[in-house]
């Protein structure tokens, strides 16, 4: 039998009158890196609203480890073990490096001592958040934001890891860095996914990838298949030249 | 418009502004009770002059009554002076109170924050302190005697009744006229989301400012007439901080925003003022009453009576009848054969038709450590449909915000029909012809679609402020853009009533009402269906041909390449490539920042 | 000497300050309620001092961890049952709320207290330090000192505990506070209690300086909320400058100018407006990048 972190059957979800995901199904087995791509209005981001709880899906199941976690609140989903590594500026600008990786372990702050294990965790994977400890976070590039963003999600010690466009506007070395933690997670046993629009790149940060077109899973495969695979081009770019009209 | 007069909401306060002109003849002997008008009076007309600064343009105002004071004083210092009846000086408090908020509008209402609120409460207070200590001027704490009326003493409080009446019904007369003007259609849209009305061509210090000094002329009209009234004036009972208290209460009782609200609201609060006054006497007792009012009325009421009752009623009305219900995927047929062209065409003189009509010079914008544009120069054609693409995070929504005036950029100069623009305000770049949408639409929300597209303004004329929300061409010209874009039959309804595509046609519109040489598209396709971007093609491809310049910010490629004539693609904050859809399609270094550089595949797992 | 003299007491009288406008500018940041109603809070508090003062006769200052509690209480649960409910509509609604509150406080005091004024009187109330020429009276160096050593613990424990950090944390960025577990409603309820608190310590300090009577409530929230807007919304260090400066134009405008010290306040505030409209340390809102 396969050993699956989160299972998604059936899922619809949307927002106001509109439906986005239209029976949506996701399996993703412990310990792999699943890359969803998928040209804009897909549905990625919707997929990762109703795996953290902030929308709550209509129709069908989501189960974490076993359990149901459709219905369940954002923090409640968070302290189940699922952390996110949202797109947009999530970190506390005017707060200190340190003080935004400890913030991540919010939800632990009355265990000191295991803050305190979290913490050296934590150095260990990703160091420059010792090294840089005493910078704000305001002042810093794209690339070290985005390591202390999964740093400081890192302090719940998550066994699923959400992360929208980890490798939005880095540049290439940043990038390598990103992947190489992304590496180092799973093979602690953790399940990661994440939603890419290049599609190459996200393959390349993956051992699976997932195909998304109009709310639903168009392909799924390994990494490398999906990459090569020609008709993902013709999605994002288009077909020739054919007035819409 | 005439069959609105016969409308009760209209017939009956009318009926009842009758009974007062009247009351004086009908109750010969009623001198308590026209005291006790005279105050409901007085009230009606500071609530209905508050109105206009904080009921429809939203902010909120804790001092107003300052504006009272300086008309009290006014009329007190000058008419000792020249030794006239203060009464004639009614006019001139007006004008002191108009020339003061002046002053403090220009300071505080420039831009948009929370400080107006107290710098309304810290004017009081020195106004306050200022009578006080220029003793030589205002008697000092101790106030000042004010000259009494020279009419026959037999004629009791009948004339004060009869000029507070005529303040109020000039009063009245000046919200109502602001209501239905384009000014007060404009501070609607101020107070629904000023940063979209300032896209649109609102010049929104003006408009705030002229509201705020227009709020204060009521105020010094009647304080002159009161101070003569009650017979003294001294600091503390002239810019009392309670008088401020009843009449925010009283428009905010009676319903804000409303003509005829902050009027029933006043005489409600007056009334009440007077029954705490005989019943239980001191002061203490009515700022205790009147806190709890206000706290009341801000939770359970917020709306005020008016608006409730009215809304209740219509609730009452349209049960049983059918509910209107909004088909929210529909538009009609596109009307192709509106002459659209002559609708938006722009008579902008002295443009060389060579010159670029929108060009960005070695644009940088940074945001902390992050540079998101890094030296962008582009240009965009006359006539032409120009696309900026790029992967997320390539800084194409920012170089547009520099365009749009959003962000103000590091560096770089952004230049519009070749006259610089980087340092214009928002509005003034929509009195250039430069129209924007948003990607998500920014409609005023408690207006109807005809209310949305007859708001923008090409220029900022004190002619234009005074002219009716429905007057001139505008009216005609809307419902023709409407007509083209399939949109007519939402005339009438409420912009949030709609879908979310049909809010994105309607914005366009609007936009359109600017007569706009370039619009400015922020991902016109995202959130709405495929028949609808088939539409919205359709219409971006007419107004094209009509000779409008469209820049498109979009991350549906398809639709860019098949609709554009010419499109940059951003990576990393600078420009990868600009060309022909043809050459974007086939250059590898776009494929490589979409779908990746095919070298990583190369790269073996771990 | 004289000079001197002036400045030592303008920044006695800025700690003062700092103290309550800080509150202020809390429940600013975290919530973007102005509070109107911070000056009723401090009369409450100075004359919930009187009484118990009055009544029993022991030192006023040991009241400071009392009316700081009994504050903190107080604000939590206006904005648990009424803000909480008022914030949807917007900024406002709430300026409209909180002086709604400010008034009936009022009322009430007036009723419970008289409209008189209340001094209190410990021994040292008209005693003073003499260091060499320099006299300082001991209410003033009190309270300018206690001031400013509560807004040091204040500040202390913002940086150091774990609710300090949450509060600071949902002032920066909401979205990030919730995605590390951060309750948004709790922090906010929190804030508004320290807010109200400072106003608890503040009106032990200030009856103790100054006779007080409910309607002065009017003269704190002009002053305070005139520091804020000063100093720039939501900023503490902003808070603590906008103070000093309040603190020095009213001591010297006592000392050369007495009765036009709040007008020259005023006036700087207009004049700063005009050249920085978010005020000194104020900036503009921050846009993400997209």
């Amino acid at each position: 039998m396969r050993d699956l972190a989160l299972t998604m059957s059936g899922v619809e979800a949307g927002y106001g009158g509109g439906l986005v995901l239209q029976g949506l199904n996701l399996e993703l087995e412990r310990g792999t890196v699943t890359c969803i791509v998928g040209p804009n209005g897909a549905g990625k981001s919707t997929v990762f609203r109703v795996i953290s709880g902030l929308l709550k899906p209509r129709k069908g199941s989501v189960l974490f480890g076993g359990k149901e976690i459709g219905g369940l609140s954002p923090g409640e989903i968070l302290r189940s073990g699922i952390a996110q590594v949202p797109q947009n500026r999530a970190l506390f600008p005017e707060m200190t490096i340190h003080e935004n990786v400890l913030l991540g372990g919010y939800a632990i702050r009355r265990d000191r001592t295991l803050l305190k294990e979290r913490l050296a965790m934590v150095a260990e994977m990703v160091p420059m958040v010792v090294e840089r400890a005493r910078e704000h976070a305001g002042n810093l590039s794209g690339g070290q934001r985005r390591m202390v963003e999964i740093a400081r999600a890192l302090m719940l010690d998550p066994a699923l890891v959400l992360m929208d466009e980890p490798s939005l506007g880095l540049d290439p070395k940043s990038v390598a860095k990103v992947a190489e933690l992304v590496r180092t997670m799973a093979t602690g046993g953790r399940t990661v996914l994440l939603i890419e629009q290049n599609v190459r790149l996200g393959m390349n940060l993956a051992t699976q990838g997932v195909v998304m077109e109009q709310g639903q899973v168009r392909l799924t495969g390994d990494a490398a298949g999906i990459a090569d695979n020609p008709e993902i081009a013709t999605m994002y770019l288009g077909k020739a030249r054919n007035p819409t009209t | 418009m005439i069959a609105k007069l016969k409308r009760p909401r209209v017939l009956v306060p009318i009926a009842l502004l009758a009974v007062l002109a009247v009351l004086p003849f009908a109750l010969p002997d009623s001198k308590y009770e026209q005291s006790v008008l005279i105050v409901c009076f007085l009230f009606a007309i500071m609530a209905s002059g508050w109105n206009l600064i904080s009921g429809l343009a939203g902010y909120i105002s804790l001092g107003h009554s300052v504006y009272l004071g300086i008309g009290m004083y006014t009329g007190a210092i000058l008419g000792k002076a020249w030794g006239i009846d203060p009464m004639w000086l009614i006019p001139l408090g007006a004008i002191a109170a108009a020339v003061v908020a002046l002053v403090i509008g220009v300071i505080v209402l420039r831009t948009k924050s929370h400080a107006f609120v107290i710098i309304t409460i810290a004017v009081l207070l020195s106004f306050q302190l200022l009578a006080a200590n220029l003793k030589k001027i205002t008697g000092g704490s101790d106030g000042l005697i004010v000259p009494q009326p020279s009419w026959a003493v037999d004629l009791g409080n009948m004339p004060y009744y009869y000029i507070f009446f005529a303040i109020l019904l000039l009063t009245i007369v000046l919200v109502a006229v602001v209501m239905n003007s384009r000014l007060g259609a404009g501070l609607v849209a101020i107070r629904n989301d000023e940063g979209k009305a300032a896209t649109i061509g609102i010049n929104t210090t003006v408009y705030k400012v002229t509201a705020y000094v227009l709020s204060a002329i009521p105020f010094g009209a009647a304080g002159a007439l009161y101070g003569q009234y009650l017979g003294f004036v001294n600091p503390l009972g002239a810019f009392a901080i309670l008088t401020s208290v009843y009449l925010v209460l009283a428009a905010l009782i009676g319903g804000r925003g409303t003509l005829w609200g902050p009027v029933l609201g006043g005489f409600i609060v007056a009334f009440a003022n007077e029954f705490a006054t005989t019943s239980s006497g001191g002061v203490s007792a009515r700022v205790l009453i009147m806190g709890l009012i206000l706290i009341l009325t801000v939770m359970f009421l917020p709306a005020g009576l008016l608006p409730t009752i009215s809304s209740r009623l219509a609730r009452r009305r349209s049960k049983g009848s059918a509910v209107t219900f909004i088909d929210q995927a529909a538009i009609a047929e596109q009307h192709d054969e509106i002459p659209i062209g002559r609708l938006i065409a722009r008579s902008k003189a002295d443009v060389d038709r060579a010159t670029p009509i929108l060009e960005v010079r070695d644009i940088v914008k940074r945001f902390g450590g992050v540079t998101a544009v890094a030296g962008v120069s582009l240009t965009v054609e006359r006539g032409s449909i120009t696309g900026l693409i790029g992967p997320n995070g390539s800084g194409k929504t920012t170089l547009f915000n520099c365009m749009t005036g959003t962000f103000r950029p590091d560096s770089g100069r952004v230049l519009l029909d070749g006259a610089d623009i980087t340092g214009d305000k928002i509005w003034t770049r929509a009195h250039e012809g430069l129209g924007r949408t948003f990607q998500i639409t920014r409609l005023f929300k408690s207006m109807t679609v005809l209310d949305n597209l007859v708001a923008p303004l090409e220029r900022t004329s004190a002619r234009q402020m005074a002219a009716g929300r429905y007057s001139g061409e505008e009216v005609e010209r809307a419902r023709e853009v409407l007509d083209f874009m399939g949109l007519a039959q939402f005339e009438t309804q409420n912009a949030a009533a709609l879908s979310f595509g049909q809010q994105k046609l309607v914005e366009l519109a609007q936009v359109l009402m600017l007569r706009p040489g370039i619009i400015l598209l922020d991902e016109p396709a995202s959130g709405i269906n495929p028949t609808l971007i088939g539409k919205l093609a359709h219409v971006i491809k007419r107004l094209n041909q009509e000779g409008t310049t469209v820049l498109i910010v979009e991350h549906n490629i398809p639709l860019v390449l098949s609709l554009c004539d010419h499109v940059h693609v951003l990576a990393g904050g600078q420009i990868l490539i600009s060309g022909t859809p043809e050459q974007v399609r086939n250059d590898p270094q776009v494929i490589e920042a979409y779908l990746g550089p095919d070298h990583m595949l190369e790269v073996p797992h771990a | 000497m004289e000079f001197v003299q002036v400045i030592a007491f303008g920044l006695l009288l800025g700690g003062v300050y700092a103290l309550l406008a800080s509150g202020v500018t809390l429940i600013f940041g975290v919530l973007d309620v102005v509070n109107v109603a911070q000056g009723a809070f401090l009369v409450f508090s100075a004359l919930f001092t009187w009484q118990i003062w009055d009544m029993l006769g022991f030192e006023p200052l040991l009241l400071i961890p009392v009316n700081g509690a009994l504050m903190f209480i107080l604000g939590w649960a206006i904005y648990r049952g009424m803000v909480i409910r008022v914030a949807p509509q917007g900024p406002g609604m709430t300026v409209l709320l909180m002086f709604g509150v400010a008034l009936t406080m009022e009322g009430i005091l007036n009723l419970v207290f008289g409209n008189k004024f209340k001094s209190v009187t410990p021994p040292y109330f008209s005693s003073s330090l003499t260091i060499g020429e320099l006299v300082l009276p001991w209410p003033q160096l009190i309270s300018g000192v206690v001031g400013m050593a509560v807004l040091g613990l204040m500040y202390a424990y913002l940086r150091l505990s774990w609710a300090g950090r949450a509060l600071r944390a949902s002032a920066q960025n909401k979205d990030g506070a919730a995605l590390v577990g951060i309750s948004n409603v709790k922090t906010s309820a929190f804030a508004f209690g320290i807010g109200a608190a400072t106003a608890g310590v503040g009106g032990v300090l200030l009856a103790i300086m100054y006779p007080i009577y409910p309607a002065t409530q009017y003269d704190w929230i002009a002053r305070l909320l005139g520091i804020v807007v000063l100093g720039g919304f939501g900023s503490i260090p902003g808070a603590i400058i906008g103070s000093m400066i309040l603190g020095l134009t009213e001591s010297f405008a006592n000392t050369y100018l007495p009765q036009w010290s709040s007008l020259f306040f005023y006036g700087t505030i207009l004049l700063i407006l005009l050249f920085r409209p978010q005020g000194l340390m104020g900036t503009r809102t921050r846009e993400d990048v997209a």
